[in-house]
């Protein structure tokens, strides 16, 4: 409930379009009810009239009707409107809510949410919020608005009846669907399950067939795929066997409750309390108030999906950066030598040290080369210099300046870093430029990119700088987008340069390349650079070992 | 996207491939149809009870134990309404099971016929995706649409059977109409299925560049541009916004359009029968009988609106599905000679081509010879074709040209799981199964567990194995205890000595290691190699100054061979790529 109110507050600044798609679902349920229901009142006191002789103004509940059918449907179509213009307004503010939480977050707390499995559920989560309005919203506050109207119209005729309206409206629209939803939660829960194991095994065939073949386990692997698909459907029949009943009951008690209004209404229509024309008024409004209830069952299932999605999302949201950012940042520093003294750091108060006692001393423009087993701690010292994690002793000094005392942003800004794993963004060469330097001119581009031996390539490509990388566009091989990462670095024109593993993954021909860009990269600027390769090595002047959080000069 | 614009043309043989389906599931179609129709005379009679109800209290006058009777038959009449809509749901949901059942079966039995050598170049999560939410997406056509589509033309009939007698006025604008509301959906439903379309890409355009934003997050931060980034991300979704309501706009029409129709008639005749019945042309009986008719004519038009939806989402979904099972897998003519395995093979390549497209040649004249026992390694810059040579001599994919003998046999003659069982094989990028470990290394060979540890101890990976949380029975795989890549190699290894089996094939088996791991393992691959015969294709060169021959490959064909010795002497590309590694120690 907490997490509710929590998306609520969220959507505070667009209450007004909240409450206007609101207010106009409410005038179409009211129109489309009132129109059934006039109409059987209309016609009987016609009927009624003509048998009986009487006159009867009929120009106005005529006019009623025809005002009520256009009513509906421009309604309905001023409705759709509404909500879905609110519903995209939501959209852009979570999305920017969400990625301003996500920022100071990263990389550190988002470790563990690496990998397209999660980041595809971060995906599903914020499309489910994206749908809290038109799904779940909207028609339950329309529903109860339109109940309270509607019972409180048919109090004025029968207080009885609109009891039992109401009675059977809160069966067929709560009780019903919550009752289905238990009802269903096990085999629903189950069936995901299911789904997640058969796409697992899908997703494994198409990797693996070739060591299905090989091992003799390809028919084995289509019975199991053949079992799930089986046990799904199962699943599935389950759930339409309650789903089924569910909607036939649905119906029934919009008819019992008619029927029962009938029951009401024929001896007070008898006695005189009521008119003639009221009777079938009274059965096709009842009838009719059900409408309100049909969204429902719908919105009671998204709203346990929505709420389930709003938790996994607030539970990222509010993890705590690791690093405090300083209340009076030191101004950035000017000379950029670079001092580690007895650094030690863990990642949580319980874990073993990561890095431990390390002293490291580099002078400005000094290229140092670090090597070590994988799980080390190299890497986690690259993070500490990146101000992404937090140290718990010793001291790190820039220039003179501590690391505590500087943003971590100023921090980063005099380094340029080139990983593995450097993240070339969906979109065009030059526009992946641009974020190291906004304003940089076509000249300045085509140095950058002439720098790191890949102009010539880029130029052959048959968009030049305007070819689109990464999974829509162009796949560049390894070496290349590994160059057009150094590139990036060029333009940042840092005096501190961070590189791990920047050979890695490349071949002989590759590597060289890369090594010739990254030497005339290093000229006269502060390098520490991660790697196993020897050849990358001879670029720097002195090489450390890291063995189990633990720095040493190598001796070699 | 899975709602890409296609052309009528496509929508239309796509939705006959939809509907070829329909006659294994006649039987649970038909009983749909026939339950929904039988829902349709029951709702005919329900309206028909309560016309006759009220006609009696205010017209005849009569008491409720008068009408009582007719309360009773009309609660029957709820009660089996009830009974047939929960019927007609679960009789729909069976026919639409039996279709995803079928369709399932048929589109994992295409892929795994189309081979290892053609899912390696597709996205196995886009695989995933067609097979199972694809299939899923194909429900609500068989459970609703087709149902429905035969109950909008059974139901409206059927009531004006009933409509006429009772005031032709009312039947004949029913009459006129209800054909201008398919009418005018197609007509407007066309041109904003267009736009539709259009803005779907665009969703997926403004969702990509989000979360193109998250993933690469910690680089925007590295260049101090990822505060700016959240006002880029509103003013893509706030652009977005801006379109997509201009689409809607018009998109909305349609349904506007025949909600105006049907309310509109449904108000015409509500109008039309009070006047008949102040000028007593009508009787109220059969007036009020037509009115509450009025709205159930027009309810299944108005539903197909929705159904509608269901309809393009299916044919979406059939286009990915089709695609797959269109893709031509490889039929191999019928293996000609059983299974004569030589106790020991020779294996030739003998003058081999290889292409994908006719003129794009991955291969040329690979012309080699792999003798009992011998150690043969292939090396070269990646993309060369090394492990082209490794899916051809597996019979995952075929010479273009040329001829694979094992011993004096054509490879295409061999039934390939007979030539596969003498092989074993080490991918590049092993997969790692969604299972136990245990599950893992032993596959498809039956071996017990101590066969299983004493394979995992020969290729070093016993030791990590048993202190993995739950040891050999510890589930990994994608959803599963994560490994490392040496790990997975290891376990990769383990099913390699765990088969015995003649001839070992290894790809890259060190490629992205540390130099310790990639130590262990080549000393595991040493074991391995023992008394067997073994293709390596190599990244780092010193996994193969051992080997009896080395082929080094450039471009598809074979530019040096010898031992490492006499290459190096050569001074040709494999001088020049170790000198460029250097990794070996002098």
């Amino acid at each position: 409930m907490t997490d509710l109110l929590r998306l609520l507050r969220l959507f505070r600044p667009y209450a007004l379009w909240l409450l206007a798609g609101i207010g106009l679902s409410v005038v179409v349920i009211l129109a489309n009810v009132g129109l059934v229901a006039l109409a059987g009142w209309f016609i009987a006191a016609m009927a009624l009239s003509g048998l009986s002789g009487q006159l009867i103004e009929y120009f106005t509940p005529a006019a009623g009707i025809r005002a009520l059918a256009i009513l509906r449907t421009g309604g309905r179509y001023a409705e759709r409107l509404v909500t879905h213009e609110a519903t995209l307004r939501l959209l852009a503010a979570l999305r920017v809510w969400f990625y301003q939480h996500l920022e100071p977050l990263a990389p550190a707390r988002l470790q563990y949410y690496r990998g397209g499995d999660l980041l595809s559920r971060i995906r599903a989560d914020i499309d489910s919020l994206d749908n809290l309005y038109l799904r779940v919203l909207a028609p339950t506050i329309a529903a109860a608005v339109t109940i309270i109207l509607l019972v409180a119209f048919m109090a004025a005729f029968s207080v009885k009846i609109a009891l039992i309206d109401l009675g059977f409206l809160g069966l067929a629209g709560v009780a019903l669907p919550l009752v289905t939803q238990r009802l269903a939660r096990w085999s629903g829960r189950r069936a995901v399950a299911i789904r997640a194991d058969l796409r697992a095994g899908v997703t494994d065939t198409a990797r693996g067939l070739g060591e299905l073949l090989v091992y003799q386990a390809a028919a084995r692997q289509t019975e199991t795929i053949t079992a799930l698909s089986d046990r799904l459907i199962a699943g599935q029949r389950r759930q339409a066997w309650i789903a089924g009943p569910a909607a036939g009951l649905a119906g029934l008690a919009a008819n019992l409750a008619m029927g029962l209004a009938l029951i009401i209404a024929i001896p007070l229509v008898r006695r005189g309390d009521l008119t003639g024309p009221d009777l079938p008024m009274i059965a096709l409004f009842v009838l009719g108030s059900f409408e309100a209830v049909a969204p429902l069952p719908a919105a009671f299932q998204a709203l346990g999906e929505t709420l389930a999605a709003a938790r996994r999302i607030f539970a990222i949201i509010d993890t705590e950066p690791t690093i405090a950012e300083p209340a009076h940042p030191a101004d950035p520093p000017t000379r950029f030598d670079l001092r580690i003294t007895n650094l030690s750091m863990r990642y949580t108060p319980d874990s073993p040290w990561a890095l431990r006692h390390i002293d490291l001393a580099i002078p400005e423009g000094g290229r140092i080369g670090i090597i070590g087993e994988t799980g080390s701690g190299k890497t986690s010292l690259l993070n500490v210099i990146l101000r992404f994690w937090a140290f718990q002793e010793g001291s790190i000094t820039l220039g003179g300046v501590s690391l505590r005392d500087l943003r971590g942003e100023t921090t980063r800004g005099v380094c340029a870093v080139l990983a593995q794993q450097t993240y070339l963004f969906n979109t065009t060469i030059r526009a992946n430029l641009h974020l190291a330097r906004p304003g940089a001119t076509e000249a300045e581009l085509h140095d950058a990119l002439r720098q790191a031996q890949i102009l010539d390539e880029v130029r052959s490509f048959p968009a030049g700088l305007d070819t689109i990388v990464g999974e829509t566009g162009m796949r560049l091989s390894g070496g290349q987008a590994r160059r057009i990462a150094i590139a990036r670095a060029f333009l940042k024109d840092a005096p501190i340069l961070i590189l791990d593993e920047p050979t890695e993954g490349l071949d002989a021909v590759s590597e060289r390349d890369v090594l010739a860009a990254l030497e005339r990269l290093m000229q006269g600027r502060t390098t520490i650079m991660i790697t196993h390769r020897p050849q990358s090595l001879r670029l720097v002047e002195r090489v450390f070992v890291m063995e189990r959080g633990r720095l040493k000069q190598s001796k070699g | 996207m899975a709602n890409a614009p296609r052309s009528r043309a496509e929508a239309k043989s796509l939705e006959a491939w939809l509907r070829g389906f329909t006659r294994t599931v006649r039987l649970p179609l038909t009983a749909t149809i026939i339950t929904g129709a039988i829902g349709g005379v029951l709702l005919v009679l329900q309206a028909w009870l309560l016309a006759r109800i009220i006609d009696g209290v205010i017209i005849e006058h009569q008491a409720l134990q008068q009408v009582w009777p007719l309360l009773i038959d009309l609660l029957a009449t709820f009660i089996a309404r009830a009974i047939i809509t929960a019927l007609t749901d679960i009789i729909g949901f069976e026919a639409a099971a039996r279709v995803k059942r079928a369709i399932r079966r048929q589109a994992y039995a295409h892929l795994t016929a189309l081979g290892p050598a053609w899912s390696r170049h597709e996205r196995s999560g886009d695989l995933a995706t067609t097979l199972i939410d694809g299939i899923e997406a194909l429900d609500q056509y068989y459970a609703r649409y087709l149902p429905q589509m035969a109950l909008a033309v059974f139901i409206p009939l059927a009531i004006l059977v009933f409509v006429f007698p009772a005031y032709w006025i009312a039947g004949i604008i029913m009459v006129i109409t209800a054909p201008l509301i398919p009418l005018f959906m197609i007509i407007v439903g066309k041109g904003a299925e267009r736009l539709n379309q259009r803005q779907w890409r665009k969703l997926a355009r403004m969702s990509a560049y989000f979360f193109d934003a998250i993933e690469g997050l910690t680089t925007l931060k590295l260049f101090g541009a990822s505060r700016a980034e959240a006002q880029m991300i509103a003013d893509v979704s706030d652009d977005y916004r801006i379109t997509t309501m201009a689409v809607l706009r018009v998109a909305f029409l349609s349904s506007l359009v025949l909600e105006f129709f049907a309310t509109i008639s449904i108000a015409m005749v509500a109008v039309y029968i009070g006047f008949a019945l102040y000028y007593r042309e009508l009787h109220f009986l059969p007036g009020f009988f037509v009115l509450l008719l009025a709205p159930e004519f027009y309810r299944p038009l108005r539903n197909m609106g929705s159904s509608y939806h269901a309809r393009m989402e299916a044919i979406g979904a059939a286009e990915q599905i089709v695609r797959l099972l269109a893709t031509e897998a490889p039929t191999p003519d019928a293996p000609k000679t059983e299974a004569a395995p030589e106790p020991a093979l020779t294996l030739r390549f003998e003058q081999v081509d290889f292409a994908y497209q006719p003129g794009e040649p991955i291969l040329t004249g690979i012309d080699f010879t792999l003798a009992p026992g011998e150690r043969l390694a292939l090396v070269g810059p990646s993309g060369a074709g090394k492990t082209t040579i490794s899916q051809l001599l597996l019979g995952f994919l075929e010479p273009s040209r040329g001829i694979i003998r094992i011993g004096g046999t054509d490879l295409r003659d061999l039934p390939p799981a007979a030539w596969l069982a003498r092989i074993a094989w080490l991918p590049q990028r092993p997969t790692l199964f969604h299972g136990s470990v245990i599950d893992n290394i032993r596959l498809g060979l039956t071996a017990d567990a101590a066969a299983v540890r004493a394979a995992a101890a020969q290729a070093g990976a016993d030791h990590f194995i048993t202190n993995l949380p739950q040891g050999y029975d510890t589930i990994v795989g994608e959803r599963g205890q994560g490994l490392s890549g040496g790990e997975i190699q290891r376990i990769a290894l383990a099913r390699a000595f765990l088969k015995n089996a003649e001839l070992i094939v290894l790809d890259e088996p060190d490629a992205s290691l540390d130099p310790a791991t990639a130590a262990l393992i080549g000393a595991s691959i040493e074991r391995l190699a023992r008394d067997r015969t073994m293709l390596i294709i190599a990244h780092r060169l010193e996994s193969v100054r051992h080997a009896d021959r080395i082929l080094v490959i450039d471009h598809g064909r074979i530019v040096e061979f010898g031992d490492h010795a006499s290459l190096i002497a050569r001074r040709g590309l494999y001088a020049t790529m170790s000198a460029l590694r250097q990794d070996v120690p002098a």
